[in-house]
């Protein structure tokens, strides 16, 4: 007897017995749907908001540096950054004198602040102080009228660049160059518009207005530590720029030899990293969640394939009397279990890729569905049936065929 | 020799007490005999058919059919015999109830990888062996014991086995039904099938060529059936009981 007979006469009796056990199917199902569900779900957000961030990094200019007191991302110690001395317009003298990888070297102060025009008011809008060369470092455009110069910042001139939102919603049908606007209670004539960027992990970038360093220092923070903003000419030379960069600060900062470095170096690069951590802890704890849900309901269908057994125990003394092999018993219940789960794994797949278009429809998050995903859901889901099905069936095989005939 | 069974010992431990469903048993049955197997309730008979049947593994003893050590077998090969050497008529039929009857006629060839047609073709004549054509598609729980009883018969039947093994197979028949059925046993003796059957009618068992009488797991008669069949047997009971020391 071939293995052929074994997998047909196995599904014959798997389908059979599946349409004879219509709800308990269904209920058995849902352990192992639900567990496929949230696994789907989960890789389909995730896949999205890759695919989103990927675009996103994109436009933060990939060849820019930040040198700040404290790092983007604090990991650890936050006590640590806590005596550090501010950066200052010297430390930034030092950078533009020495480092020769360096391009355009600006400071950057930044406040989130109320921004006001005839009555309609948008908050927490990102005022940056900076100087004219900012734009190479930030990689924005001038799409209207005129980016901040040197004599804007000599003279503390009341002058700023809006943000295509800012610009959107004060100005929708004029033009905003020559109008005035209220930053932080401040008023400030608009010398022009900057291009669009689009969102970083979820955050406008074009929700901002830039005004001269100098001004900024007067009407906000005067005594803050600064940023500086650096192009570095070539982006392959980042990273030999960076120990240049160590270098140059550590000398200007005196920061003895012993100690570490009292700055950071930050590149757009670490939100990248900071999002993979995020993402990857979501993931890691989703991706658990789904595991937890389809062990529960491998468990469930062993718990069922155990009551099948044992309900049908004559029938397996019968089929063992007229000729079945141990393995043939043993396929007849692997392919029932298999199946039983597959049919959870189709139902999760559609309920886990409707949550994931529902996710994508009520949230900025994108999902997007790759064909393998759903290979995967019912493939992955007839696994844990496979898995969870051998131990009955091994038990309905090894069971003794007298004794099974005498089942009453 | 077909069956030469030398000594075989069946027991069983029913909570720390030992029953011996076979004490002994030593029997030959050549290849094309007709045998029949009496003996009062309990007196080992399904044991025996079961042994011979390789379904069941005697305690001790040696168990040689068509020669080969049965011990020796493995699990496949045991069901290979079962699939392709013997039929079995259960006491109780066992069929499978979800089937119908046709389907349960056809399971053996099933197990034989038999092509769907051919087993159909084969599961049919059975059926009409029996004079059950008219019940293909009913399910056993659709029918009555009498037709059951055929039903388990052509399942037996159907797989063109060289050894039979019927346990009661006239039990639950009228008597026309169960004359038609000698008669086909009958049959099946001439065209050279060997037959092992357990009954508990005395006028079946002389009809057999051969009978055996079982009693406390012993063979207690065995010779012609009509000898057999309405022998007093009282005596070798109690020596048996003696034997046991009960
Ligand atoms: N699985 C078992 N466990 C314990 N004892 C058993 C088992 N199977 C059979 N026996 C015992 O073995 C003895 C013989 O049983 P068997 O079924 O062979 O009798 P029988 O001759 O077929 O009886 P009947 O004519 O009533 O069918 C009985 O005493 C029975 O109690
Ligand atoms: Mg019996």
């Amino acid at each position: 007897m071939s293995l052929k007979v074994d997998l047909l006469e196995g599904s014959r009796i798997a389908l059979r017995s599946l349409a004879n056990h219509r709800l308990r199917t269904v209920l058995t199902t849902v352990g192992v749907g639900i567990g496929v569900a949230t696994l789907l779900a989960i890789l389909g957000i995730t896949q999205g908001m890759d695919t989103s961030f990927q675009a996103q990094l994109a436009s933060l200019g990939s060849n820019s540096v930040y040198v700040s007191k404290h790092p983007w991302v604090q990991m650890g110690n936050w006590w640590e950054f806590r005596g550090r001395k501010r950066l200052t317009l010297e430390h930034l003298e030092a950078v533009r004198l020495q480092c020769t990888y360096c391009g355009a070297v600006v400071p950057v102060l930044d406040e989130n602040d109320d921004v006001e025009f005839m009555g309609r008011s948008l908050s927490f809008v990102s005022i940056t102080g900076s100087t004219s060369e900012y734009l190479e470092v930030s990689g924005f455009e001038i799409t209207r009228g005129r980016f901040l110069t040197e004599a804007d910042n000599e003279s503390r001139r009341l002058v700023a660049v809006i943000g295509t939102d800012v610009a959107d919603t004060f100005f929708p049908d004029i033009d905003p160059v020559g109008n005035t606007i209220r930053v932080g209670g401040k008023p400030m004539t608009v010398i022009g518009v900057l291009s669009r960027k689009g969102k970083i992990l979820d955050q406008s970038q074009d929700l901002t207005v830039i005004i001269p360093f100098n001004t900024f220092k007067s009407f906000f923070k005067g005594n803050q530590s600064i940023d500086i903003g650096i192009q570095i000419k070539n982006a392959d030379e980042m990273e030999r720029a960076e120990d240049q960069l160590v270098g140059i600060l550590r000398r200007a900062r005196q920061t003895p030899p012993d100690k570490p470095d009292d700055f950071a170096i930050n590149k757009p690069e670490q939100l990248a990293s900071t999002y993979e951590q995020l993402t990857g802890a979501l993931y890691g704890v989703a991706l658990g969640i789904g595991f937890i849900t389809l062990l529960v309901g491998g468990i469930g269908i062993m718990n069922i394939m155990l009551v099948s057994v044992r309900e049908r125990t004559r029938e397996i003394g019968i089929r063992r009397a007229l000729g079945a092999k141990k393995r043939t018993i043993i396929t007849q219940f692997v392919l029932e279990a298999t199946l039983v789960s597959a049919v959870g794994g189709a139902m999760g797949t559609l309920v886990g890729l409707g949550g994931a278009k529902v996710v994508s429809l009520v949230t900025p998050l994108a999902a997007t569905v790759r064909p393998m995903t759903i290979v995967f859901g019912i493939g992955f889901a007839a696994l844990v049936g496979l898995v969870f099905g051998i131990w009955p069936a091994a038990r309905a095989a090894n069971l003794d065929p007298v004794e099974a005939l005498r089942d009453e | 020799m077909l069956i030469e069974l030398k000594d075989i010992h069946r027991e069983y431990n029913v909570g720390g007490e030992l029953v011996r469903a076979l004490d002994g048993v030593s029997i030959g049955i050549e290849r094309g005999e007709w045998v029949a197997i009496i003996g009062q309730s309990g007196s080992g008979k399904s044991t025996l058919m079961n042994v011979i049947g390789c379904l069941d593994t005697p305690t001790r003893g040696e168990y040689l059919l068509n020669g080969k050590d049965v011990a020796r077998m493995s699990d496949d090969e045991l069901a290979f015999i079962r699939n392709k050497e013997i039929g079995f008529i259960f006491q109780n039929f066992q069929l499978l109830p979800r089937e119908t009857s046709l389907a349960n006629v056809e399971l053996p060839l099933v197990y034989r990888g038999v092509s769907a047609k051919d087993r159909r073709a084969k599961a049919i004549e059975a059926m009409q062996k029996v004079k059950l054509e008219h019940r293909m598609t009913h399910k056993p729980t659709e029918l009555s014991g009498g037709q059951r009883q055929r039903v388990a018969i052509a399942r037996a039947l159907a797989g063109d086995p060289s050894l039979l093994l019927a346990d009661e197979p006239t039990g639950n028949l009228d008597s026309n039904t169960g004359e038609e059925i000698v008669r086909l046993f009958a049959e099946l003796h001439k065209a050279g099938h060997t037959i092992v059957l357990v009954t508990h009618e005395p006028k079946l068992a002389a009809r057999c060529p051969r009978a055996i009488r079982l009693s406390d797991g012993k063979v207690v008669g065995d010779g012609p059936g009509a000898q057999i069949a309405f022998q007093d047997h009282q005596a070798p009971v109690s020596q048996a009981a003696e034997a046991h020391g009960s």
